[in-house]
């Protein structure tokens, strides 16, 4: 019985060396050159480049004279003053509270008066080649709304200017501080942004307590040329919680129940209401695709794809080519990315996007012929899930914050309709 | 008896763990339907597959299993290292099989059954290649890989009896079935303006095969066994819709075993198959071995080589091969268990493209 354990023993450890053999070549490594054709499969993947005439089966463009997005609810104000264009911010302040907490009770005093003010302007783009850019301030109606055009506030803007400040000289001095005006700036170089902090008196912006201190003012911008920022907005600010709209601290006199008066610390009146008004006006849609501009107008393409590629194929490249209806306006810091975006469900103008498949192409301000905007991913998308809705939209980004816009040919223009130019790869043909 | 029960635990594990059975790759197997693999125990292979077609655990011919009285288990595993020249480059490259599992035993005095699995085919690999397509009037570098990754196994059942001292004859019947997942992928260098191209599906084969040999020894010194299989077609479904049928070999094949003491046993086999109606650029086979054994039946030590050709490779003649091998067996639990251990070097040739393989193996066989 001894000898029989130990000879079933010596047949463990063997088979621990056997195991230990086998176990070292568990890693594959199957991975070589390939010596073609001689040693490769017969069958190979082969790419086919077509561009398909008939692929965008309907188009159309929405957002005229109700924009996507509109100078009201953008995220960015416009401030222009170029050849053609002359563009300007507008906003309207919170109103104050009438009296306020003087004392470490809950005992209250009338707002009187003010000291100073310091609008806070955000700067979220301009064209740095612009010297001289100067931004003015104008006192405007307190009823500035959504409906307001660039010439109803013909006479404000002709009127006196409020203050304005010289950004360049504002940012050459040292600290980035105007001592004489109170002026100052400050600059975040990670996300592009200038912060322009503008002391105002109490004359230049007095507090109207039968306006319970709101105050509307307007924004022009000058420059020896190029003259074109845009201003964050409050929807800019509630999208990035972050306050880069128009914001007024006010510093106030309140009545101390007749004694002194007192000053308070800065109160913030954000802007009710921002915009901006522009000229010349928008121009309509009219029989054309556009994409862009403000307000700003998507196209909505609606494309037939052949069952072959649809199906059974991989796409490598895809791109809508349309032939350009326009020029585009601006200059090359005016450039602009333009997104095409699958739908979720095919609703027409107000079809919900799919966000997670983007294709971006940068659109320069360049004189145009044929415009070729890339939806690899948005194809791709189709031909690897057939139960997709085969309609995309192209939106610009920023939308709403551009004047530029693409005006191209559609496809009842049948001499100049869009096609589809597509580079795919049919299914790889496996050996039987 | 705990060392046992530890043993078949082993003899468990290996088993239940393996992949699709799988036998060593081949560059040559890509143009065709793949490398044929080898029905032989760790014991005959290490004798160059000369002792297979007298081998209960291999499953080669089936009149081999006419002697088994007991209840027999055997399973192997192999682990090869390849080193791969041909004009594109060279590549060393590596992998872990197990590619045999066989069971039989006696169900009467004059018949035996037997099945298990073993590699028909292996399907494995993976190449690369770099080339460039003019798209869009610019011309666009690119990787392709082309990989698949699976095998075929010959699952047999099979019936032996032996009619005599001089004769036994054996049948069997073949399910050859397996699949392979095949991938094609291009990588642009410039993967930000064009797509990757990723292809993937899974091919399944399925078909059938008979099988039938005889063994006869004339006297105690000579034992001679012929064999025949006819094997059918493949009948291929691609991501579960069929796609085509393709014919599989018939081999006719004998060998001839000398016992020339009770310690040396001296063996060679020839086999033909008719590969050339399976493919395009295929080729029929005739593939040789010899080899000896010293020793006891379970712990010998054995040597063997092996020569012949290839079914698929390019140009207008089959790639050769030849091999040798070397191993011994030891038992234990009192002859209940044998433990082999082997190495095999081959070398391939053909149409520019030099293939050395080491392969190390290891065979548990445990009878009752």
């Amino acid at each position: 019985m001894a000898s029989l354990l130990r000879r079933a023993g010596q047949g463990a450890r063997w088979a621990a060396l056997g195991l230990a053999v086998l176990l070292s070549a568990c890693s594959e490594q199957l991975t070589a050159p390939g010596t073609c054709p001689d040693f490769c499969s017969p069958s190979a993947l082969f790419l086919v480049d077509t561009v398909l005439q008939d692929a965008i089966a309907q188009d159309s463009s929405f957002g005229r004279p109700i924009g996507y997005v509109s100078p009201h609810n953008s995220l960015a104000l416009l401030a222009v003053s170029v050849p053609g264009r002359e563009s300007r911010a507008i906003f309207r302040t919170i109103p104050v509270p009438a009296r306020l907490i003087v004392g470490p009770d809950t005992a209250t005093g009338a707002v009187i008066g003010v000291d100073s003010a310091i609008l806070r302007l955000t700067i979220t783009r301009r064209d740095t080649s612009a010297h001289n850019l100067t931004l003015s301030l104008y006192a405007l109606p307190l009823a500035i709304d959504s409906t307001t055009a660039f010439h109803d506030l013909d006479a404000p803007f002709a009127g006196p200017v409020v203050r304005s400040v010289n950004l360049d000289t504002l940012l050459a001095r040292p600290g980035l501080k105007d001592p004489t005006t109170g002026d100052s700036a400050t600059v975040d170089a990670v996300n592009l942004r200038i912060t322009v902090l503008i002391r105002l008196d109490s004359a230049q912006v007095p507090f109207v307590t039968a306006d319970s201190g709101k105050v509307a003012l307007g924004v022009r911008v000058s420059a020896d040329s190029r003259a074109n920022v845009s201003i964050g907005s409050g929807e800019l600010g509630s999208l990035l919680n972050t306050p880069l709209g128009p914001i007024v601290n006010w510093f106030l006199k309140v009545d101390s129940l007749g004694l002194n008066v007192i000053h308070p610390p800065a109160r913030l009146a954000q802007a009710a209401f921002d915009s901006f008004v522009f000229d010349p006006p928008p121009q309509p849609l009219g029989g054309m695709l556009v994409v862009g501009g403000v307000p700003a107008a998507r196209i909505v393409l609606r494309m037939a794809l052949p069952p072959l590629i649809r199906d059974s194929s991989r796409v490598v490249r895809a791109t809508l080519e349309f032939v350009a209806a326009a020029q585009l306006e601006g200059n090359p810091a005016d450039s602009f990315p333009v997104v095409a975006n699958p739908v979720v469900a095919d609703f027409g103008a107000k079809s919900p996007l799919n966000l997670k498949q983007t294709d971006t192409t940068w659109i320069t301000i360049v004189p145009l012929d044929t415009v070729r905007i890339d939806v690899t991913r948005v194809v791709g998308l189709w031909a690897t899930d057939s139960l997709q809705s085969t309609t995309l939209v192209l939106r610009q980004l920023l939308e709403g914050g551009m004047f530029p816009e693409l005006r191209l040919h559609a496809s009842a223009d049948v001499a100049q309709r869009p096609k589809l130019h597509i580079t795919y790869a049919p299914r790889y043909p496996v050996k039987p | 008896m705990r060392s046992m029960r530890r043993l078949a635990l082993v003899a468990g594990t290996l088993i239940a763990g393996t992949r699709p059975v799988l036998a060593q790759d081949s560059q040559f197997g890509i143009r065709g339907l793949g490398t044929p693999g080898r029905w032989e125990s760790v014991r005959a292979r290490t004798t160059g597959g000369a002792f297979a077609a007298f081998d209960a655990t291999s499953a080669l011919a089936d009149a081999a299993l006419a002697d088994v009285r007991a209840l027999t288990a055997a399973a192997m595993g192999a682990s090869s290292y390849r080193s791969v020249k041909a004009p594109g480059g060279s590549a060393n490259l590596r992998n872990g099989r197990f590619p045999l599992f066989t069971v039989a035993g006696a169900v009467s005095r004059r018949l035996t059954i037997g099945g298990g699995f073993t590699t028909y085919l292996d399907d494995s690999y993976e190449v690369v290649t770099r080339d460039s397509v003019l798209l869009r009037g610019v011309m666009v570098p690119f990787r392709d890989n082309f990989a698949s990754d699976g095998g075929i196994s010959d699952i047999r059942i099979a019936a032996a009896s032996r009619l005599g001292t001089a004769l036994a004859l054996g049948l069997g019947l073949h399910v050859i079935t397996g699949s392979a997942r095949v991938t094609a992928m291009r990588t642009f260098d410039d993967s930000t303006v064009y797509a990757t191209v990723r292809d993937s599906q899974l091919v399944r084969k399925t078909g059938f095969g008979v099988s039938a040999s005889a063994l006869i020894t004339p006297s105690p010194i000579l034992s001679i066994v012929g064999f025949a299989r006819a094997d059918g077609q493949f009948h291929t479904n691609v991501d579960d819709l069929a796609s085509g049928e393709s014919d599989l070999p018939n081999m006719v094949g004998g060998a001839v075993r000398l016992t020339l003491s009770p310690f040396a046993r001296m063996a060679g086999s020839v086999a033909w198959r008719s590969w050339s109606n399976t493919a395009p650029g295929a080729y029929n086979t005739i593939n040789w071995s010899a080899g000896l054994e010293v020793g006891g039946l379970g712990s010998g030590l054995r040597v063997g080589g092996r020569g012949g050709k290839l079914p698929f490779g390019p140009g207008g003649s089959a790639p050769s091969e030849w091999g040798v091998a070397a191993g011994f067996g030891r038992t234990f639990g009192g002859g209940h268990g044998v433990l082999d251990l082997g190495a095999e070097r081959l070398v391939r040739d053909g149409g520019g493209l030099h293939e050395a393989v080491w392969t190390l193996m290891f065979g548990l066989t445990i009878r009752q």
